[in-house]
């Protein structure tokens, strides 16, 4: 074992040496990774990233956007066809996934249905030839750390999913990784399970500062509980910050549509004048801050919250007009309206104490307003 | 620590899991799901073991049986021949020899059909090719080691053209040695296939996690495909002790006279129109063989156990 530190950092260095010194600090980088399959599908395109140590990192996206991948790549089950992954200075590339010092949480759990829990704990210590005696003691202070201490002899089967993704928690843990990879951890678990668990994930991670990689389809969730979000789509990287730049300040069409609850209007400036550009969409128009040439394609969005909504015909301003209300869907803390500009959909988002006399509208036109701060301009 | 305090509240739950249930049928309905199999059971198996059983208990004339008068002396007259002791003892090792072979064969072509091959089309077209043998009647199966292992066959052919032997070697037909080879080949299909459907269902992912949790490839097959293929060889194990153990077709053909086992024995016996020993001798044939099939699985279970 001790020498295999140094071979790995000699192996390090050779295939280091084209992208610099970028291999080098602590946390995890990824320099221009690449995967592509054989038959010459390109599930990740030049991801370059950096997750400091201790980070609680989301990736998210919709189904084949290469964020699995990209975290097989990093757990060392998928290799990169180019480009490179380190942590702590070390490179990985081409390291066994059990030399690696990450560990994975496998999306359906992965655990071992012969075993029992403490012998599924316990199993990762086995595998570093530490006695039985240590390692049954390590393994029930894991399982005690999950609170699962008197489900130590069951089976995986005989657990609910909530408790298996426990097991499969305290398994990787007992380990101590420097990093967790977690493939969605909350796929199998209904909902109020999973809401739970989010907040008991977060918690458990704050505790033991081990950075945590987390990757879901999911965007509440993403936002719930991520220091920071790495959106990707077709492979690539489209937004990385924190959960309230996605929220707030989503950077390109796909990250503001797929982040939900955004009205995004694509089209030509259709006139610039004192650092406020118009854009016109199929039907809709609107006014944002920014400087680009007449005739420019463009886009840019408008949170679904940020729209106002008055059911008085009012006088237009600069970004007002008339909406159908096709339907007001109640979500409890708020009220989302599903609005119509002549056949284009709008959303709006009012606070739930308005719901009876929105209602009342449902079926006529309502205005619809935004402040001109509120909207801003995409990437296409 | 807050988060393991908030999560002891779940530990409740396994026992509502545990206890949850299909939703209730009536009983008629069961009984209709149940009944057809129930009684194929009966008709094809239960009363003709049944009926077996009790023929061994009548009692042998000149002429064929009493049914009317019961006696234990066919057994007695079984045990007292040497013979068939013998045998019995012949055939359990050859069913043991044959089961090791089978296991040593079947385990390799069903990890390598189940767990190398990762194109799920490729494996099912070896797998047609694995089953190719059974596409040729059962006798002829058999037949065809008489020109292979045969004094004029291929292997003492060959071998004295060679200069290797110079007269043929007589233990390759009509021998222990060629029952063996005959009964390897025609069961361990049975052996291949229940291991391959095991290995199959194997979770990849719990493959992964073993992997990622530090286990080497000699330790991802020990601690993880090994224990978790047992079922499939356990089935496999049974269908061939049981298979092997009822043989007689297959060693008259290749072992001659001068090979014999319990299922020949038997049928020696009916010929000769001694109907009660004959059923004797199958009744403590079927009772050997739930023996075995109780150890077997007994040994499975010590096995999970570890």
């Amino acid at each position: 074992m001790s020498t295999t530190p140094a071979s790995q950092a000699t192996a390090g260095a050779a295939s280091a040496a084209p992208v610099g010194s970028s291999g080098g600090g602590s946390g995890l980088h990824l320099d221009g990774v690449y995967r592509v399959f054989p038959g010459g599908v390109v599930a990740v395109e030049d991801v370059n990233l950096h997750i400091a140590n201790g980070e609680y990192v989301v990736f998210l996206g919709p189904s084949g956007c290469g964020k699995t991948t990209t975290l097989r790549m990093i757990g060392g089950h998928d290799e990169p066809s180019q480009g490179t992954i380190s942590l702590d200075g070390e490179i990985l590339n081409g390291v066994t996934p059990a030399k690696r010092p990450v560990t994975t949480v496998f999306q359906h759990f992965a655990l071992f249905p012969h075993r029992n829990v403490l012998q599924n704990v316990a199993f990762g210590l086995k595998m570093r030839g530490i006695g039985k005696v240590e390692r049954e003691k390590q393994a029930r202070d894991a399982i005690d750390l999950v609170g699962l201490g008197q489900m130590a002899n069951r089976k995986p089967r005989e657990l609910s999913s909530g408790q298996q993704q426990r097991v499969a928690l305290s398994r990787v843990l007992v380990t101590r990784p420097k990093a967790i990879l977690l493939d969605e951890p909350f796929g199998d678990l209904d909902r109020l399970l999973q809401l739970r668990m989010r907040v008991e994930l977060r918690a458990l991670q704050r505790d033991l500062g081990i950075t945590f990689i987390h990757v879901t389809h999911n965007q509440e969730e993403a936002l719930s509980m991520a220091d920071r979000i790495v959106v990707m789509d077709d492979g690539r990287l489209q937004q990385v910050g924190t959960p309230t730049d996605l929220a707030r300040h989503p950077k390109n069409v796909f990250v503001a549509k797929f982040m939900g609850d955004n009205n995004t209007i694509r089209g030509p400036v259709v006139e610039s004048r004192d650092g406020v550009v118009t854009v016109q969409g199929k039907l809709l128009r609107g006014a944002v801050r920014g400087d680009l040439p007449v005739g420019q394609e463009t886009a840019m969005t408008i949170r679904a919250s940020a729209v106002q909504v008055s059911t008085s015909p009012e006088a237009a301003a600069v970004n007002a007009g008339r909406a159908r209300l096709n339907f007001a869907e109640y979500l409890g803390d708020s009220v989302k309206l599903h609005l119509d500009v002549q056949g284009e959909p709008f959303l709006a988002k009012v606070d739930e104490a308005r719901y009876a006399e929105i209602r009342a509208f449902e079926g006529q036109d309502v205005t619809v307003s935004w402040n001109l701060e509120d909207g801003q301009l995409l990437e296409l | 620590m807050e988060a393991a305090e908030a999560m002891l509240g779940d530990a409740t739950m396994s026992g509502a899991v545990l206890a949850t249930t299909g939703p209730r049928r009536s009983g008629w309905v069961t009984l209709g799901w149940a009944g057809p199999g129930a009684l194929w059971l009966l008709v094809f198996l239960i009363a003709p073991v049944t009926m077996i059983v009790l023929a061994s208990f009548w009692t042998k004339t000149n002429t064929g049986f009493d049914a009317f008068k019961w006696t234990f002396s066919n057994y007695g007259r079984l045990f007292d021949t040497v013979v068939y002791r013998e045998v019995l003892v012949d055939t359990l090792k050859n069913a043991f020899i044959v089961l090791v072979l089978c296991l040593l064969i079947a385990y390799p072509v069903a990890y390598f059909l189940a767990v190398c091959i990762k194109s799920i089309r490729l494996q099912i077209a070896l797998f047609i090719v694995v089953l190719a043998p059974f596409w040729t009647a059962y006798v002829i199966r058999i037949i065809a080691w008489y020109p292979i292992l045969g004094r004029q066959g291929a292997i003492n052919y060959g071998l004295e053209k060679l200069g290797i032997i110079s007269a043929p070697l007589d233990f390759l037909l009509f021998s222990n040695f060629a029952v063996v080879l005959a009964l390897v080949q025609l069961y361990v299909l049975f052996m291949v296939t229940p291991i391959f459907f095991q290995l199959a269902t194997i979770d990849q992912s719990a493959v992964e996690a073993a992997r990622d949790l530090g286990a080497s490839p000699y330790k991802v097959f020990r601690e993880v495909i090994l224990p978790l293929s047992l079922p499939g060889v356990l089935i496999g194990c049974i269908f061939v002790f049981v298979l092997v153990m009822g043989e007689f077709a297959t060693v008259q053909i290749i072992g001659g006279n001068q090979i014999q086992s319990v299922g020949t024995i038997v049928r020696s016996y009916y010929t000769n129109i001694d109907l009660p020993a004959a059923a004797a001798g199958s009744s403590i044939l079927v009772a050997v063989m739930m023996i075995g099939v109780a150890v077997l699985l007994r040994f499975a279970k010590l096995r999970e156990a570890v």
